[in-house]
């Protein structure tokens, strides 16, 4: 019996087999930057992977077989985006890999080094231009230089370039040999790649010819002739794209949606250099995946929604984490496919629309996912982690996904018991007794409120009596007086605040007595005068108290402040000693 | 070999690293830009940690030049709530980049933060110059001016962003500033566009409901919560709202299930613990339901609505010196609400202390003006006492309360059945007063009683009053037994709240009670 519900508890998980795990692989990267692709024309994929290395150096190109690491390339700057494509129509066929990478694209076959696209430069400032030929002439020096592009910092619609930048960060000494250095360069701006993706050319085919599609940072999406890499298209999006999706062929139509960085994904099609929709978001789209003709976003703000194709609403879900980065899952020949959420909470889910339909657990939060073919395996499933883990679970032939939501119904919490407080048998026999008896409980407390009533005002009568409030009653001496004791024993400090509260009235002609006990305490003066007190100031005043037994014992020290030629006192305070630890230890 | 291998690869990077940007740089100056999407993509995963050391490099190696390094490294000092810094560091990306709308807006918002509204207003406006067509500015600037308590201002200002572009948030602060205004009818019409422009939004849903509530409209409210509720079965307003009005309805059972949801996600509220409390009263699970309140008014020690409803268990439980000293003390938190010193007249009329009670209904009278009940309970006690002048002036004070709201209200049978013994005892009044003659005639049929007998119970207020009124007028009529006297209403006490011949309004005004005590902590 037991052994049957484990199955069923099993039957979640062991949807996946799990065929490798390398908690140390060392990988920097994002989904962005990994494919998979069959490089040599065997039949059989590898993993492709970007990697960042440290994030500053150590950036490697590195090509997976099986479990292995099969080849390693250095790259000269951070990965941005890799996508393998095909780009000739020649035999074998095997796919280029593009390498986005800074403002260049490193395309490489058959892992050798094969192209390098340069970005094309932006505009230059005109202004600025002028500025640096005649610098190249030496018409003019550095000092003129600098005020000058500073001029054309503040107004231009332009930007200046790299060099004008970085030239009027220098100090003054420095700038002779920075122009010396750079003048005969002509000057350039250039733009990064931010994303690339690829876009079948005129074919809907696996295997047809793609172009790329690349986004920078300068807001422009480009799209490249696959074979002389020529730009076949430029766009414009009114943001910096971080992510982006491409469907379609070039010469047929298509769509791009492209995440951008003000929160909003645009939809780009053919023959318009504009955004045709755009989809306001409230938070920051993490990731961005199509399914069929709908497109999922994972939003930073924990949730997961999707948008038709013209930019509509369809749906809404909750995440129990932030997203980290998404994928889909495509399984043409089971017809099947869902998107993949890589979540902080160590969880990978598995939505189809806005239903959850199956979770994994993974050992490390997941930063990368890629779903498909590896080796000859079609469900494959790589996921890199945040600690440089790499996961391949391949999907079991067996696995059957249930299409309805698996978090619906009633919330658990509904089927929790409500911890009201039990009441004991005591206070049931208490409810008895009140019921018999309430005439009397009712009178008895009365009477004794009333008691207690009396007792506090008596006793309040007696304190401002005796003067034993912290402030003095009367109307010609208003005085406050705290005491604090220090010390551990034997001997004590005692130190009396006292203050004259009036608004400008000095008092004169006080005195302080003390009373305690001779057999427990001794004082070197019992007895004395306080000077004049003026208003507002705190007059400390410090005696030495002497405990003499050893017993562990304290008494009440009260103190009298009073005035001269009067024996009632303005004010008492009792002191509570504290027991004298000094002698004790003795 | 394979030993060489590695520490090839170690070594060679770094030298590569140095040797080979040196002497290209002067031909290539890295991009400012050139690790922007990095940051961005670190940013929105929340991995700030790495966002913070990228960025530190980036700005070492562009001397603080790269104004999208320095934009996000004031957005995360701003998550952290160092609103100050993050200003500073905005202003500094507004002079880097004079023309962009995103780095006023951001300024502002940091202003805005820092409670300088009008300076954040300021700003706005710059930015609303760079960039007209934005909803966000607008959006941000109606927010503003509400806190500069400039309503039409305000309220100009949303409708603008809602113009530009529909937004859940604009609606919420449109309908904010309606309420404000005291605007109940103009809030309602916001939030219900709001509720077509995004059917799922719970926080919607819920507001609209409760409003609808307010209003006593609560067919909608229940339809809006319900809503809400099966969108987000664990959205704690809605469970409270809605429970209360099942409650109302006598559902305590449904009202229970949903409880027991917001008592897992919001295990310290007292006014769920109140509403759970009187749903055990309703199950007669008296015990269980002086836990709850005594639970709920730990938390709260100062809400009357709780005290109230402990004095009225307590009441019902017969505990009348406990129940006492519950309603003093709802007396003294709400000294202007005329139920409390009825029930403090009940309760002291138990104890024998019939001149307080006296006093307490005189002051109940004087407070309400619309409860027959209050006179009619006043009426017996004078009748007990023998004073037959004061209760028949308080018998025809309660006829005409009853005459003013005729219209619709039925009332308790128990109530009527009481009346109309009263009156017969009295001599005086008809039943004409009452609306329904059919259902009058069968009661009093069933107890038909002489003046002398005692009156029976009061079921009007609950079992509480039906106690508290048939034992006083035992006292009166100078009866033998008092253990009877006891078993005698608690028999009632069983009896009355189940049977009552199906008809749901007979526990009506247990239930008024108790909704009184609901909705009010509910709303806030």
């Amino acid at each position: 019996m037991s052994s049957v519900s484990q199955m069923k508890e099993n039957s979640e998980t062991s949807k996946w087999l799990d065929a490798h795990y390398d908690p140390v692989a060392n990988l920097y990267t994002f989904s962005s930057c990994i494919a998979l692709a069959d490089l040599h024309g065997d039949g059989e994929n590898k993993l492709v992977v970007g990697d960042l290395g440290t994030g500053s150096c150590n950036m490697k190109l590195k090509v997976y077989r099986g479990t292995g690491l099969m080849s390693e390339n250095t790259l000269l700057d951070l990965p941005t985006g890799l996508v393998s494509f095909l780009m000739d129509q020649h035999e074998p066929r095997t796919p280029a890999i593009a390498v986005a990478s800074g403002p260049f694209i490193y395309v490489y076959k058959n892992l050798r080094p094969y192209f390098k696209f340069t970005l094309p430069p932006l505009e230059v400032n005109a202004l600025e231009q002028d500025v640096w030929n005649q610098a190249r002439e030496d018409m003019i020096d550095p000092l003129s230089l600098k005020e000058m592009l500073e001029g054309i910092r503040d107004k231009a619609d332009v930007p200046l370039s790299v060099r004008s930048l970085r030239f009027l960060m220098l100090d003054p000494q420095d700038t002779e040999a920075f122009v010396n250095l750079h003048k005969a360069q002509p000057i350039r701006r250039q733009t990064v790649i931010t994303c690339i993706g690829t876009l079948k050319k005129n074919m809907a085919d696996e295997d047809a010819v793609s172009c790329l599609v690349i986004c920078t940072e300068s807001k422009d999406v480009y799209i490249l002739d696959p074979e002389a890499f020529t730009i076949l298209s430029k766009m414009s999006v009114p943001s910096a794209p971080t992510q982006m999706d491409v469907t379609g062929q070039f010469d047929v139509e298509f769509r791009i949606t492209v995440a951008c960085r003000n929160g909003n994904i645009y939809i780009l099609r053919r023959d318009s250099p504009k955004p045709k929709y755009c989809i306001e978001l409230s938070s920051h789209p993490v990731g961005l995946v199509r399914m069929g003709k709908s497109v999922v976003v994972g939003c930073a703000q924990e949730t997961l929604q999707g948008f038709t194709q013209k930019g509509k609403k369809l749906w809404t879900a909750c995440l129990p984490a932030p997203v980290t980065t998404m994928g889909v899952m495509d399984l043409p020949t089971r017809g099947f496919q869902a998107v993949l959420v890589g979540l902080a909470n160590c969880e990978v889910h598995l939505y189809r629309d806005k239903n959850l339909i199956s979770t994994i657990k993974t050992p490390d939060v997941v930063t990368s996912i890629c779903f498909g073919r590896y080796g000859r395996e079609d469900g494959t499933l790589i996921m890199t982690t945040k600690g440089g883990g790499l996961i391949v679970k391949i999907l079991k032939r067996t696995a059957v996904f249930d299409d309805r939501d698996s978090a619906p119904g009633p919330p658990l919490a509904q089927s929790i018991r409500l911890n009201i407080p039990k009441k004991t048998k005591l206070y049931v026999d208490q409810t008895m007794r009140e019921r018999e008896n309430a005439v009397a409980m009712h009178r008895a407390f009365q009477m004794d409120l009333s008691r207690l009533r009396l007792a506090a005002a008596r006793a309040y009568v007696k304190a401002l009596e005796s003067s034993l409030t912290p402030m003095s009653s009367s109307l010609s001496e208003p005085l406050k007086m705290n005491a604090v004791v220090q010390g551990l024993g034997p001997s004590f400090k005692l130190t009396l605040n006292i203050q004259n509260t009036a608004a400008c009235r000095p008092v004169m002609n006080l005195a302080i007595s003390f009373l305690y006990d001779e057999s427990l305490y001794s004082m070197r003066t019992a007895f004395f005068k306080i000077p004049l007190l003026v208003p507002g100031l705190n007059y400390p005043i410090d005696t030495f108290v002497e405990c003499l037994s050893d017993k562990g014992i304290s008494d009440i020290i009260k103190v009298f402040v009073l005035r001269e030629g009067k024996s009632a006192p303005l004010l008492t305070a009792h002191i509570n000693m504290p027991v004298s630890e000094g002698l004790a230890l003795n | 070999m394979a030993d060489d291998n590695p520490v090839a690869d170690v070594q060679l990077p770094p030298a590569s690293e140095i040797r080979k940007p040196r002497p290209k740089k002067v031909s290539e100056l890295p991009i400012l830009e050139r690790r922007n999407w990095l940051i961005h993509l670190h940013y929105i995963r929340k991995d700030y940690e790495t966002c913070k050391s990228i960025i530190k490099e980036q700005l070492q190696e562009t001397g603080g030049m790269c104004e999208y390094a320095v934009y996000v490294q004031a957005l995360i000092l701003r998550l952290e709530g160092k609103i100050q810094q993050s200003l500073d560091l905005f202003q500094s990306c507004a002079i880097l980049n004079p023309g962009s709308s995103d780095n006023l807006k951001q300024v502002a918002r940091s202003l805005f933060l820092l409670g300088k509204h009008k300076a954040a207003i300021e700003v706005y406006n710059e930015a609303s110059q760079l960039n007209e067509k934005d909803w966000e500015i607008s959006h941000n600037l109606g927010v503003c001016y509400i806190y500069t308590k400039d309503f039409n201002s305000a309220e100009e200002q949303l409708n603008i962003a809602l113009e530009l572009s529909k937004h859940d948030l604009t609606y919420m602060m449109l309908g904010k500033i309606h309420l404000l205004e005291g605007d109940t009818d103009k809030a309602i019409d916001v939030y219900r566009s709001a509720v077509e422009f995004s059917p799922e939004n719970t926080d919607l849903l819920t507001t609209l409901g409760l409003l609808y509530m307010q209003q006593g409209k609560y067919q909608k409210a229940f339809e809006h919560l319900g809503n809400a509720l099966t969108y987000d079965p664990n959205n704690f307003k809605a469970i409270l709202a809605a429970g209360s009005m099942m409650q109302t309805h006598g559902d305590y059972d449904v009202a229970m299930n949903k409880y027991r949801v917001a008592a897992y996600a919001v295990p310290e509220s007292s006014p769920l613990w109140n509403n759970i409390g009187m749903c055990c009263f309703g199950n007669k699970k008296y015990v269980a339901a002086i836990s709850c309140l005594k639970r709920a008014n730990y938390l709260s020690p100062f809400d009357w609505k709780i005290l109230y409803n402990l004095g009225l268990v307590h009441l019902t439980m017969q505990q009348y010196a406990s129940a006492f000293h519950f309603l003093s003390a709802a007396v003294n938190l709400q000294p202007k609400m005329a139920e409390l010193y009825m029930l403090l007249a009940v309760a002291l009329t138990n104890m024998d202390d019939g001149e307080n009670a006296k006093r307490s209904y005189e002051q109940a009278v004087l407070l309400d003006d619309c409860n027959p009940l209050i006179n009619l309970n006043f009426a017996v006690l004078l009748y007990n006492q023998g004073d037959k002048k004061g209760a028949t002036e308080q018998y025809l004070e309660m006829e005409s309360k009853v005459m003013e709201s005729s219209h619709n209200e039925e009332f308790d049978p128990e109530l009527i059945e009481m009346a109309q013994k009263l009156a017969s005892a009295l001599q005086v009044g008809e039943t004409s007063v009452w609306t329904k003659p059919g259902k009058d005639s069968k009661v009093s049929q069933h107890f038909k009683t002489t003046s002398l007998q005692p009156l029976g119970t009061n079921q009007a207020l609950g079992q509480a009053m039906s106690s508290a009124a048939s034992k006083s007028i035992q006292l009166a009529a100078g009866s033998k037994a008092p253990p009877k006297s006891t078993s005698a209403p608690l028999d009632d006490v069983e009896n009355a709240p189940s049977p009552p011949l199906g008809d749901p309004e007979s526990e009506d005004h247990k239930a008024k009670e108790k909704k009184k005590s609901k909705p009010k902590p509910v709303a806030e």
